[in-house]
Protein backbone atom coordinates (compact mmCIF):
# COMPACT_ATOMS: atom_id res chain seq x y z
CA UNK A 1 0.00 0.00 0.00
CA UNK A 2 1.52 3.33 -0.89
CA UNK A 3 1.14 6.44 1.18
CA UNK A 4 1.27 9.97 -0.27
CA UNK A 5 1.78 12.48 1.65
CA UNK A 6 0.88 16.18 -0.24
CA UNK A 7 1.16 19.82 1.65
CA UNK A 8 -0.19 18.56 4.99
CA UNK A 9 -0.37 21.25 7.28
CA UNK A 10 -2.14 20.60 11.06
CA UNK A 11 -2.45 23.35 13.48
CA UNK A 12 -3.48 22.16 17.06
CA UNK A 13 -6.41 25.15 18.55
CA UNK A 14 -6.76 27.43 16.13
CA UNK A 15 -7.56 30.86 16.90
CA UNK A 16 -7.22 30.54 20.31
CA UNK A 17 -4.16 31.45 22.85
CA UNK A 18 -3.19 27.45 23.05
CA UNK A 19 -2.80 27.79 19.34
CA UNK A 20 0.03 25.34 18.06
CA UNK A 21 1.07 24.62 14.48
CA UNK A 22 2.45 21.23 14.59
CA UNK A 23 2.90 20.46 10.88
CA UNK A 24 4.03 23.05 8.24
CA UNK A 25 3.38 22.12 4.83
CA UNK A 26 4.68 17.72 4.78
CA UNK A 27 5.13 16.56 0.77
CA UNK A 28 6.60 12.83 0.91
CA UNK A 29 5.47 9.52 -0.56
CA UNK A 30 6.18 6.17 1.45
CA UNK A 31 5.84 3.03 -1.31
CA UNK A 32 4.88 -0.37 -0.79
CA UNK A 33 7.61 -2.61 1.08
CA UNK A 34 9.17 0.24 2.83
CA UNK A 35 10.34 0.52 6.14
CA UNK A 36 10.49 4.58 6.70
CA UNK A 37 11.37 5.99 9.92
CA UNK A 38 10.36 9.35 10.80
CA UNK A 39 13.13 10.92 13.63
CA UNK A 40 12.78 14.65 15.32
CA UNK A 41 13.38 15.91 18.12
CA UNK A 42 10.37 15.78 20.67
CA UNK A 43 7.88 18.24 19.75
CA UNK A 44 8.95 17.94 16.06
CA UNK A 45 5.21 17.01 14.96
CA UNK A 46 6.21 12.86 14.13
CA UNK A 47 3.05 12.00 16.48
CA UNK A 48 0.73 14.56 14.99
CA UNK A 49 2.11 13.28 11.45
CA UNK A 50 1.70 9.60 12.21
CA UNK A 51 -1.96 9.88 13.55
CA UNK A 52 -2.94 11.03 10.50
CA UNK A 53 -2.59 7.96 8.83
CA UNK A 54 -5.40 6.33 9.88
CA UNK A 55 -7.28 9.26 10.62
CA UNK A 56 -7.21 9.92 14.44
CA UNK A 57 -6.36 13.60 12.56
CA UNK A 58 -8.44 14.35 10.16
CA UNK A 59 -6.57 15.82 7.24
CA UNK A 60 -7.13 19.90 7.90
CA UNK A 61 -4.76 21.25 4.84
CA UNK A 62 -3.26 19.33 1.68
CA UNK A 63 -3.83 15.57 0.90
CA UNK A 64 -3.40 12.61 1.75
CA UNK A 65 -3.71 8.88 -0.34
CA UNK A 66 -3.41 5.91 1.57
CA UNK A 67 -3.82 3.46 -0.81
CA UNK A 68 -6.69 3.97 -3.30
CA UNK A 69 -8.42 6.15 -0.20
CA UNK A 70 -8.42 9.75 0.26
CA UNK A 71 -8.14 11.05 3.76
CA UNK A 72 -8.52 14.49 2.37
CA UNK A 73 -12.31 13.67 1.22
CA UNK A 74 -14.96 14.53 3.06
CA UNK A 75 -16.26 11.19 3.89
CA UNK A 76 -13.64 7.94 4.73
CA UNK A 77 -14.40 4.31 5.37
CA UNK A 78 -12.79 4.38 8.91
CA UNK A 79 -13.64 0.93 9.16
CA UNK A 80 -11.48 -0.12 6.20
CA UNK A 81 -9.19 2.24 6.59
CA UNK A 82 -8.16 1.45 10.09
CA UNK A 83 -8.27 -2.23 9.38
CA UNK A 84 -5.28 -1.97 6.78
CA UNK A 85 -2.99 0.54 8.73
CA UNK A 86 -2.14 -0.41 12.32
CA UNK A 87 -1.15 1.98 14.84
CA UNK A 88 1.01 0.89 17.56
CA UNK A 89 1.43 3.94 20.50
CA UNK A 90 4.07 4.20 22.92
CA UNK A 91 3.00 2.31 26.05
CA UNK A 92 0.20 0.23 24.13
CA UNK A 93 0.13 -2.06 27.50
CA UNK A 94 -2.89 1.04 28.62
CA UNK A 95 -5.51 0.63 26.52
CA UNK A 96 -5.96 -3.64 27.81
CA UNK A 97 -9.84 -3.63 28.93
CA UNK A 98 -11.07 -6.56 28.58
CA UNK A 99 -11.41 -9.48 31.32
CA UNK A 100 -9.43 -12.07 29.41
CA UNK A 101 -6.27 -12.02 27.08
CA UNK A 102 -8.29 -13.47 24.13
CA UNK A 103 -11.14 -10.82 24.58
CA UNK A 104 -8.88 -8.21 24.20
CA UNK A 105 -6.89 -9.54 21.36
CA UNK A 106 -10.02 -10.16 19.45
CA UNK A 107 -11.66 -6.43 20.15
CA UNK A 108 -10.35 -5.18 16.85
CA UNK A 109 -11.09 -8.00 14.43
CA UNK A 110 -14.40 -7.92 16.39
CA UNK A 111 -14.73 -4.83 15.12
CA UNK A 112 -13.41 -4.48 11.70
CA UNK A 113 -16.64 -7.28 11.05
CA UNK A 114 -14.81 -10.93 11.49
CA UNK A 115 -16.75 -13.79 12.92
CA UNK A 116 -16.20 -14.63 16.03
CA UNK A 117 -14.68 -17.98 15.13
CA UNK A 118 -12.46 -15.86 12.71
CA UNK A 119 -11.08 -13.24 15.22
CA UNK A 120 -10.23 -15.82 17.87
CA UNK A 121 -7.94 -17.62 14.99
CA UNK A 122 -6.41 -14.24 14.41
CA UNK A 123 -5.85 -13.47 17.91
CA UNK A 124 -4.22 -16.85 18.19
CA UNK A 125 -1.74 -16.78 15.36
CA UNK A 126 -1.63 -13.20 16.99
CA UNK A 127 -0.33 -14.37 20.57
CA UNK A 128 1.98 -16.93 19.60
CA UNK A 129 3.52 -14.37 16.79
CA UNK A 130 4.34 -12.24 19.61
CA UNK A 131 6.12 -15.02 21.57
CA UNK A 132 3.15 -16.42 24.16
CA UNK A 133 2.12 -19.57 25.05
CA UNK A 134 -1.72 -18.61 23.64
CA UNK A 135 -3.07 -21.63 25.98
CA UNK A 136 -1.29 -20.35 29.01
CA UNK A 137 -2.79 -16.85 28.79
CA UNK A 138 -5.68 -16.59 26.46
CA UNK A 139 -8.11 -17.09 29.88
CA UNK A 140 -6.11 -14.81 32.04
CA UNK A 141 -6.65 -11.37 33.18
CA UNK A 142 -4.70 -8.52 30.81
CA UNK A 143 -4.17 -7.26 34.25
CA UNK A 144 -2.60 -9.96 36.22
CA UNK A 145 0.32 -10.03 33.53
CA UNK A 146 3.68 -8.98 33.93
CA UNK A 147 4.78 -5.41 32.17
CA UNK A 148 6.60 -7.03 29.14
CA UNK A 149 3.53 -9.57 28.71
CA UNK A 150 1.26 -6.86 28.90
CA UNK A 151 2.89 -5.17 26.31
CA UNK A 152 3.05 -7.96 24.11
CA UNK A 153 -0.63 -9.09 24.54
CA UNK A 154 -1.43 -5.38 23.62
CA UNK A 155 0.65 -5.62 20.02
CA UNK A 156 -0.88 -8.93 19.58
CA UNK A 157 -4.12 -6.80 19.82
CA UNK A 158 -3.25 -4.70 16.58
CA UNK A 159 -1.70 -7.70 14.45
CA UNK A 160 -5.07 -9.41 14.90
CA UNK A 161 -6.68 -7.60 12.82
CA UNK A 162 -3.48 -8.60 10.21
CA UNK A 163 -2.67 -4.68 8.73
CA UNK A 164 -0.92 -4.32 5.62
CA UNK A 165 0.58 -0.86 6.96
CA UNK A 166 2.18 -0.60 10.48
CA UNK A 167 2.96 2.57 12.22
CA UNK A 168 4.49 2.38 15.13
CA UNK A 169 5.25 5.44 17.36
CA UNK A 170 8.00 5.16 19.54
CA UNK A 171 7.74 1.66 19.83
CA UNK A 172 10.72 0.36 22.68
CA UNK A 173 10.53 3.42 24.47
CA UNK A 174 10.91 2.30 28.22
CA UNK A 175 12.07 -0.85 27.60
CA UNK A 176 15.17 -2.95 28.32
CA UNK A 177 17.34 -4.08 25.19
CA UNK A 178 15.88 -7.63 24.70
CA UNK A 179 12.62 -6.26 24.64
CA UNK A 180 13.88 -3.51 22.26
CA UNK A 181 15.30 -6.89 20.01
CA UNK A 182 11.94 -8.58 20.47
CA UNK A 183 9.50 -5.87 18.88
CA UNK A 184 12.05 -5.08 16.19
CA UNK A 185 12.47 -8.55 15.17
CA UNK A 186 8.91 -9.34 15.15
CA UNK A 187 7.87 -6.11 12.99
CA UNK A 188 10.61 -7.90 10.38
CA UNK A 189 8.98 -11.34 10.83
CA UNK A 190 5.32 -9.34 9.95
CA UNK A 191 7.16 -7.45 7.16
CA UNK A 192 7.73 -10.99 5.81
CA UNK A 193 3.95 -11.88 5.42
CA UNK A 194 1.05 -9.30 5.33
CA UNK A 195 2.79 -6.02 6.40
CA UNK A 196 4.80 -5.03 3.71
CA UNK A 197 4.84 -1.39 4.81
CA UNK A 198 6.38 0.16 8.30
CA UNK A 199 6.31 3.63 9.57
CA UNK A 200 8.56 3.98 12.53
CA UNK A 201 8.79 6.73 14.72
CA UNK A 202 11.68 6.22 17.04
CA UNK A 203 14.81 8.33 18.62
CA UNK A 204 17.48 5.20 19.10
CA UNK A 205 19.40 6.29 15.33
CA UNK A 206 20.86 2.92 15.89
CA UNK A 207 17.25 1.07 15.29
CA UNK A 208 16.68 3.30 12.26
CA UNK A 209 20.20 2.72 10.75
CA UNK A 210 19.89 -1.03 11.30
CA UNK A 211 16.26 -1.43 10.05
CA UNK A 212 15.16 1.31 7.52
CA UNK A 213 15.26 1.73 3.90
CA UNK A 214 14.35 5.12 4.03
CA UNK A 215 14.22 8.13 6.89
CA UNK A 216 12.47 11.36 7.11
CA UNK A 217 13.94 14.21 9.31
CA UNK A 218 11.36 16.65 10.95
CA UNK A 219 12.22 19.69 12.74
CA UNK A 220 9.60 22.56 14.44
CA UNK A 221 7.13 20.90 11.54
CA UNK A 222 9.09 20.85 8.96
CA UNK A 223 10.43 18.21 6.78
CA UNK A 224 14.44 18.54 6.59
CA UNK A 225 15.44 15.74 4.92
CA UNK A 226 13.78 12.65 3.12
CA UNK A 227 16.82 10.34 2.13
CA UNK A 228 18.17 6.92 2.99
CA UNK A 229 19.71 6.58 6.35
CA UNK A 230 23.46 6.15 4.48
CA UNK A 231 23.21 9.46 3.04
CA UNK A 232 21.91 10.64 6.30
CA UNK A 233 24.60 9.97 8.57
CA UNK A 234 27.64 10.28 5.91
CA UNK A 235 27.54 13.79 7.42
CA UNK A 236 27.46 13.99 11.10
CA UNK A 237 27.24 17.83 11.16
CA UNK A 238 24.09 17.72 9.03
CA UNK A 239 21.87 17.06 12.21
CA UNK A 240 23.28 19.20 14.08
CA UNK A 241 20.36 21.80 15.42
CA UNK A 242 17.61 19.00 14.83
CA UNK A 243 18.88 18.20 18.70
CA UNK A 244 19.57 14.17 16.84
CA UNK A 245 22.66 12.36 17.35
CA UNK A 246 23.88 9.98 14.69
CA UNK A 247 24.22 6.08 15.62
CA UNK A 248 26.96 4.70 17.26
CA UNK A 249 28.51 2.89 13.91
CA UNK A 250 28.46 6.58 11.79
CA UNK A 251 30.31 8.35 14.93
CA UNK A 252 33.19 5.93 15.13
CA UNK A 253 33.50 6.11 11.29
CA UNK A 254 33.93 9.99 11.38
CA UNK A 255 36.27 9.81 14.10
CA UNK A 256 38.46 7.44 11.92
CA UNK A 257 37.85 9.45 9.36
CA UNK A 258 39.38 12.36 11.26
CA UNK A 259 42.67 9.85 11.57
CA UNK A 260 43.06 9.04 8.35
CA UNK A 261 41.06 5.59 7.97
CA UNK A 262 38.13 6.39 5.24
CA UNK A 263 35.53 4.14 4.42
CA UNK A 264 34.48 3.85 0.80
CA UNK A 265 30.93 3.89 2.10
CA UNK A 266 29.57 4.71 5.29
CA UNK A 267 28.77 1.15 7.48
CA UNK A 268 25.50 1.40 9.52
CA UNK A 269 24.81 -1.44 11.39
CA UNK A 270 27.84 -3.69 13.77
CA UNK A 271 27.73 -6.43 11.23
CA UNK A 272 28.53 -4.03 8.74
CA UNK A 273 31.32 -2.31 10.62
CA UNK A 274 33.01 -5.30 11.48
CA UNK A 275 32.98 -6.39 7.69
CA UNK A 276 34.54 -3.26 6.69
CA UNK A 277 37.40 -3.39 9.28
CA UNK A 278 38.12 -7.23 8.63
CA UNK A 279 38.11 -6.35 5.25
CA UNK A 280 40.69 -4.16 5.08
CA UNK A 281 39.42 -1.05 3.90
CA UNK A 282 41.61 1.91 3.29
CA UNK A 283 44.33 0.63 6.10
CA UNK B 1 -12.12 16.29 24.28
CA UNK B 2 -10.03 19.52 26.01
CA UNK B 3 -12.27 21.96 24.41
CA UNK B 4 -14.77 20.86 26.76
CA UNK B 5 -13.42 21.27 30.39
CA UNK B 6 -15.87 23.94 31.72
CA UNK B 7 -13.93 26.66 32.70
CA UNK B 8 -10.24 25.81 32.92
CA UNK B 9 -8.02 28.54 33.10
CA UNK B 10 -7.33 31.08 29.95
CA UNK B 11 -4.55 32.80 30.06
CA UNK B 12 -4.28 36.64 29.43
CA UNK B 13 -3.24 39.66 30.16
CA UNK B 14 -5.85 41.40 32.52
CA UNK B 15 -6.88 43.67 35.44
CA UNK B 16 -8.95 40.71 36.41
CA UNK B 17 -6.29 38.21 36.07
CA UNK B 18 -3.98 40.26 37.98
CA UNK B 19 -6.50 40.41 40.86
CA UNK B 20 -5.92 38.69 44.15
CA UNK B 21 -7.05 35.09 44.32
CA UNK B 22 -8.76 35.72 47.54
CA UNK B 23 -10.63 38.72 46.46
CA UNK B 24 -11.68 37.53 43.74
CA UNK B 25 -13.35 34.38 45.79
CA UNK B 26 -15.12 36.58 48.02
CA UNK B 27 -16.30 38.98 45.31
CA UNK B 28 -17.44 35.44 43.66
CA UNK B 29 -19.30 34.42 46.64
CA UNK B 30 -21.02 37.67 47.01
CA UNK B 31 -21.83 37.70 43.44
CA UNK B 32 -23.67 34.22 43.99
CA UNK B 33 -25.52 35.67 46.98
CA UNK B 34 -26.48 38.53 44.93
CA UNK B 35 -27.82 36.23 42.33
CA UNK B 36 -29.96 34.54 44.61
CA UNK B 37 -32.02 37.12 46.15
CA UNK B 38 -32.80 38.87 42.70
CA UNK B 39 -36.44 38.73 42.32
CA UNK B 40 -37.32 41.24 39.44
CA UNK B 41 -36.52 41.19 35.88
CA UNK B 42 -35.43 44.60 35.43
CA UNK B 43 -32.46 43.80 38.41
CA UNK B 44 -31.32 40.19 35.97
CA UNK B 45 -31.08 42.84 33.00
CA UNK B 46 -28.61 44.58 35.40
CA UNK B 47 -26.78 41.32 36.71
CA UNK B 48 -26.19 40.85 32.62
CA UNK B 49 -25.09 43.66 32.17
CA UNK B 50 -22.07 43.48 34.95
CA UNK B 51 -21.54 40.11 33.56
CA UNK B 52 -20.50 41.54 30.26
CA UNK B 53 -18.69 44.32 31.85
CA UNK B 54 -16.68 41.55 33.82
CA UNK B 55 -15.98 39.30 30.87
CA UNK B 56 -14.87 42.28 28.55
CA UNK B 57 -12.23 43.49 31.58
CA UNK B 58 -11.09 39.61 31.81
CA UNK B 59 -10.66 39.75 27.99
CA UNK B 60 -11.80 36.36 27.74
CA UNK B 61 -13.87 36.05 24.33
CA UNK B 62 -17.57 36.49 25.19
CA UNK B 63 -18.27 32.87 23.14
CA UNK B 64 -16.00 31.18 25.66
CA UNK B 65 -18.16 32.27 28.56
CA UNK B 66 -21.37 31.12 26.35
CA UNK B 67 -19.34 28.34 26.07
CA UNK B 68 -19.16 27.24 30.06
CA UNK B 69 -23.12 27.34 29.63
CA UNK B 70 -23.58 25.11 27.09
CA UNK B 71 -22.66 22.52 29.31
CA UNK B 72 -25.44 22.60 32.03
CA UNK B 73 -28.17 24.06 29.31
CA UNK B 74 -29.73 20.80 29.69
CA UNK B 75 -30.08 20.64 33.49
CA UNK B 76 -31.46 24.24 33.17
CA UNK B 77 -33.96 23.00 30.08
CA UNK B 78 -35.14 20.69 32.55
CA UNK B 79 -35.47 22.80 35.69
CA UNK B 80 -37.14 25.37 33.59
CA UNK B 81 -39.58 22.85 32.50
CA UNK B 82 -40.11 21.56 35.95
CA UNK B 83 -41.19 24.73 37.32
CA UNK B 84 -42.93 25.42 33.80
CA UNK B 85 -45.68 22.84 34.94
CA UNK B 86 -45.62 22.77 38.13
CA UNK B 87 -46.49 26.54 39.27
CA UNK B 88 -50.58 26.34 39.07
CA UNK B 89 -51.36 29.24 40.63
CA UNK B 90 -52.34 32.54 38.84
CA UNK B 91 -53.24 33.73 35.31
CA UNK B 92 -54.06 30.40 33.46
CA UNK B 93 -52.72 30.64 30.27
CA UNK B 94 -53.56 27.25 28.48
CA UNK B 95 -54.24 24.15 30.27
CA UNK B 96 -55.17 20.31 29.23
CA UNK B 97 -56.00 17.64 30.89
CA UNK B 98 -54.11 17.74 34.27
CA UNK B 99 -51.68 20.36 32.77
CA UNK B 100 -51.79 23.87 33.59
CA UNK B 101 -49.62 26.87 32.34
CA UNK B 102 -49.97 30.03 33.77
CA UNK B 103 -48.37 33.64 33.33
CA UNK B 104 -46.36 33.47 36.65
CA UNK B 105 -45.33 30.19 35.94
CA UNK B 106 -43.42 31.32 32.53
CA UNK B 107 -41.80 34.35 34.45
CA UNK B 108 -40.67 31.71 37.09
CA UNK B 109 -39.06 29.36 34.95
CA UNK B 110 -37.36 31.88 32.87
CA UNK B 111 -35.79 33.81 36.06
CA UNK B 112 -34.67 30.24 37.58
CA UNK B 113 -33.13 29.53 33.94
CA UNK B 114 -31.29 33.18 34.19
CA UNK B 115 -30.41 32.65 37.81
CA UNK B 116 -28.34 29.06 36.68
CA UNK B 117 -27.31 30.42 34.23
CA UNK B 118 -25.47 33.55 35.60
CA UNK B 119 -24.33 31.93 38.58
CA UNK B 120 -22.58 29.74 36.12
CA UNK B 121 -21.10 32.46 34.00
CA UNK B 122 -20.44 34.04 36.87
CA UNK B 123 -18.12 31.33 38.18
CA UNK B 124 -16.52 30.16 34.67
CA UNK B 125 -15.14 34.03 34.98
CA UNK B 126 -13.70 33.02 38.59
CA UNK B 127 -11.80 29.90 36.91
CA UNK B 128 -11.00 31.12 33.53
CA UNK B 129 -8.83 34.21 35.02
CA UNK B 130 -7.37 32.63 38.24
CA UNK B 131 -5.05 29.51 37.99
CA UNK B 132 -5.64 26.25 40.28
CA UNK B 133 -2.61 26.81 41.98
CA UNK B 134 -3.65 30.35 42.98
CA UNK B 135 -7.46 29.19 43.67
CA UNK B 136 -6.80 26.65 46.11
CA UNK B 137 -4.08 28.75 47.82
CA UNK B 138 -6.73 31.44 48.49
CA UNK B 139 -9.39 29.11 49.44
CA UNK B 140 -6.71 27.83 52.13
CA UNK B 141 -5.63 31.44 52.64
CA UNK B 142 -9.78 32.09 53.28
CA UNK B 143 -10.07 28.52 55.49
CA UNK B 144 -7.45 30.20 57.97
CA UNK B 145 -10.07 30.39 60.57
CA UNK B 146 -11.08 26.93 60.72
CA UNK B 147 -7.24 25.80 60.77
CA UNK B 148 -7.75 27.54 64.55
CA UNK B 149 -10.79 24.63 65.33
CA UNK B 150 -8.12 22.12 64.30
CA UNK B 151 -9.66 21.45 60.66
CA UNK B 152 -6.69 20.19 58.70
CA UNK B 153 -6.84 23.31 56.04
CA UNK B 154 -3.78 22.72 54.27
CA UNK B 155 -4.44 19.09 53.73
CA UNK B 156 -8.19 19.87 51.83
CA UNK B 157 -6.14 22.72 50.06
CA UNK B 158 -3.47 20.01 48.61
CA UNK B 159 -6.28 17.42 48.16
CA UNK B 160 -8.14 20.11 46.22
CA UNK B 161 -4.92 21.37 44.10
CA UNK B 162 -3.90 17.66 43.37
CA UNK B 163 -7.53 17.19 41.99
CA UNK B 164 -7.39 20.28 39.88
CA UNK B 165 -4.03 19.07 38.60
CA UNK B 166 -5.12 15.95 37.54
CA UNK B 167 -8.02 17.02 35.52
CA UNK B 168 -6.07 17.91 32.10
CA UNK B 169 -3.51 14.56 33.11
CA UNK B 170 -6.63 12.64 32.97
CA UNK B 171 -7.90 14.22 29.75
CA UNK B 172 -4.76 13.57 27.93
CA UNK B 173 -5.41 10.29 29.16
CA UNK B 174 -8.30 9.72 27.75
CA UNK B 175 -7.50 11.22 24.46
CA UNK B 176 -4.77 9.01 24.27
CA UNK B 177 -6.66 5.55 25.22
CA UNK B 178 -9.70 7.01 22.43
CA UNK B 179 -7.32 7.76 19.81
CA UNK B 180 -5.95 3.49 21.24
CA UNK B 181 -9.15 2.02 21.10
CA UNK B 182 -10.06 4.08 17.93
CA UNK B 183 -7.68 2.32 15.81
CA UNK B 184 -8.66 -0.77 17.13
CA UNK B 185 -11.22 0.15 15.37
CA UNK B 186 -13.71 1.24 18.33
CA UNK B 187 -16.13 3.74 17.54
CA UNK B 188 -17.85 5.90 20.08
CA UNK B 189 -20.51 8.07 18.21
CA UNK B 190 -22.81 5.23 16.56
CA UNK B 191 -25.66 3.64 17.80
CA UNK B 192 -28.46 4.18 20.82
CA UNK B 193 -27.42 5.43 23.84
CA UNK B 194 -27.31 2.23 25.38
CA UNK B 195 -24.32 1.03 22.50
CA UNK B 196 -22.20 3.88 22.87
CA UNK B 197 -22.28 4.00 26.78
CA UNK B 198 -21.16 0.41 26.22
CA UNK B 199 -18.80 1.55 23.50
CA UNK B 200 -17.31 3.47 26.07
CA UNK B 201 -16.28 0.46 28.25
CA UNK B 202 -12.96 0.40 26.71
CA UNK B 203 -12.31 3.96 27.71
CA UNK B 204 -13.43 3.64 31.36
CA UNK B 205 -11.76 0.29 32.60
CA UNK B 206 -8.03 1.78 31.05
CA UNK B 207 -8.92 5.17 32.58
CA UNK B 208 -9.44 3.97 36.10
CA UNK B 209 -6.95 1.68 36.14
CA UNK B 210 -3.92 4.33 35.23
CA UNK B 211 -5.94 6.81 37.79
CA UNK B 212 -5.18 4.03 40.35
CA UNK B 213 -1.87 3.98 39.57
CA UNK B 214 -1.15 7.65 39.24
CA UNK B 215 -2.42 7.75 42.46
CA UNK B 216 0.02 5.24 44.14
CA UNK B 217 2.71 6.74 42.72
CA UNK B 218 1.70 10.38 43.65
CA UNK B 219 0.98 8.92 47.43
CA UNK B 220 4.69 7.16 47.20
CA UNK B 221 5.95 10.24 45.79
CA UNK B 222 4.44 12.56 48.42
CA UNK B 223 5.99 10.21 50.92
CA UNK B 224 9.27 10.14 49.66
CA UNK B 225 9.55 13.92 50.34
CA UNK B 226 8.44 13.46 53.95
CA UNK B 227 5.03 15.60 53.19
CA UNK B 228 3.22 16.88 56.47
CA UNK B 229 6.80 16.27 58.76
CA UNK B 230 6.91 20.09 58.86
CA UNK B 231 3.84 21.19 60.62
CA UNK B 232 4.38 25.05 59.72
CA UNK B 233 4.94 25.04 55.67
CA UNK B 234 5.63 28.96 54.51
CA UNK B 235 4.87 30.15 51.13
CA UNK B 236 6.80 31.09 48.22
CA UNK B 237 5.06 33.55 46.84
CA UNK B 238 2.92 35.77 49.31
CA UNK B 239 0.16 37.30 47.59
CA UNK B 240 -0.22 40.79 48.04
CA UNK B 241 -3.47 43.34 47.91
CA UNK B 242 -2.95 46.16 45.56
CA UNK B 243 -4.84 49.19 44.21
CA UNK B 244 -6.60 46.92 41.59
CA UNK B 245 -8.24 44.97 44.32
CA UNK B 246 -9.22 47.52 46.14
CA UNK B 247 -11.13 48.91 42.69
CA UNK B 248 -12.56 45.26 42.19
CA UNK B 249 -13.82 45.61 45.76
CA UNK B 250 -15.37 49.10 45.02
CA UNK B 251 -16.72 48.55 41.94
CA UNK B 252 -18.79 44.91 42.63
CA UNK B 253 -20.30 46.87 45.94
CA UNK B 254 -21.47 49.86 43.83
CA UNK B 255 -23.41 47.27 41.73
CA UNK B 256 -24.84 44.74 44.26
CA UNK B 257 -26.19 47.78 46.11
CA UNK B 258 -27.04 49.28 42.58
CA UNK B 259 -28.92 45.80 41.79
CA UNK B 260 -30.66 45.46 45.20
CA UNK B 261 -31.97 48.89 44.52
CA UNK B 262 -33.19 48.01 41.36
CA UNK B 263 -34.86 45.20 42.80
CA UNK B 264 -36.73 46.78 45.26
CA UNK B 265 -37.75 49.16 43.24
CA UNK B 266 -36.15 51.77 44.89
CA UNK B 267 -36.66 54.62 42.13
CA UNK B 268 -39.88 54.16 41.26
CA UNK B 269 -39.09 52.54 37.57
CA UNK B 270 -41.62 50.21 37.09
N1 LIG C 1 -3.45 17.49 21.62
C1 LIG C 1 -2.63 18.53 21.47
N2 LIG C 1 -3.07 19.80 21.72
C2 LIG C 1 -2.27 20.85 21.53
N3 LIG C 1 -1.00 20.78 21.14
C3 LIG C 1 -0.49 19.57 20.89
C4 LIG C 1 -1.27 18.37 21.04
N4 LIG C 1 -0.50 17.30 20.73
C5 LIG C 1 0.70 17.80 20.39
N5 LIG C 1 0.71 19.16 20.48
C6 LIG C 1 1.84 20.06 20.16
O1 LIG C 1 2.18 19.87 18.79
C7 LIG C 1 3.58 19.80 18.62
C8 LIG C 1 3.95 18.49 17.95
O2 LIG C 1 3.68 17.44 18.84
P1 LIG C 1 3.93 15.91 18.52
O3 LIG C 1 3.38 15.61 17.17
O4 LIG C 1 3.40 15.11 19.65
O5 LIG C 1 5.52 15.84 18.48
P2 LIG C 1 6.49 14.58 18.64
O6 LIG C 1 5.70 13.33 18.53
O7 LIG C 1 7.48 14.76 17.54
O8 LIG C 1 7.15 14.71 19.97
C9 LIG C 1 4.19 19.95 19.99
O9 LIG C 1 4.65 21.26 20.12
C10 LIG C 1 3.07 19.67 20.95
O10 LIG C 1 3.20 20.47 22.09
MG1 LIG D 1 5.42 11.78 19.98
Amino acid sequence: MQIKVEDLKYTYSPKSPFEKVALEGITFTVNEGDTIGIIGSTGSGKSTLSQHFNALIRVSHGKLYVGDMELHAKKVDLGKLRQSVGMLFQYPEYQLFADTVLQDVCFGPLNFGMSKEEAESRAKEAIELVGLNFDEVKDKSPFELSGGQKRRVAIAGIIASMPQVLVLDEPTAGLDPRGKRDILELVTKLKKSYCKTVIMISHNMDEIAEYCNRVIVLNNGKLLYDTTPRELFKDVKALEGTGLTPPHTAKIASLLANNGIIFSDLPLTVDEFVKAIKGGIAL
Amino acid sequence: MREVSIGQYYPAESFTHKLDARIKLLLTIAFIVMVFLVQSLYAYIAVAAFILIATLVSKIPILKVLKSVKAIIFIVIVMAIINLFTNREGTVLWSWWKVVITVEGIVTAVKLALRLIFLVMGTALLTYTTTPMALTDGMESLMYPLSLIKVPTHDIAIIMSIALRFIPILMEEVDKIMMAQKARGACFDRGGLLKRAKALLPVLIPLFVSAFRRADELALALDARCYNATPNRTKYKQPRLTWRDLVATIFTAVFIVLVIAINNNFWGLY
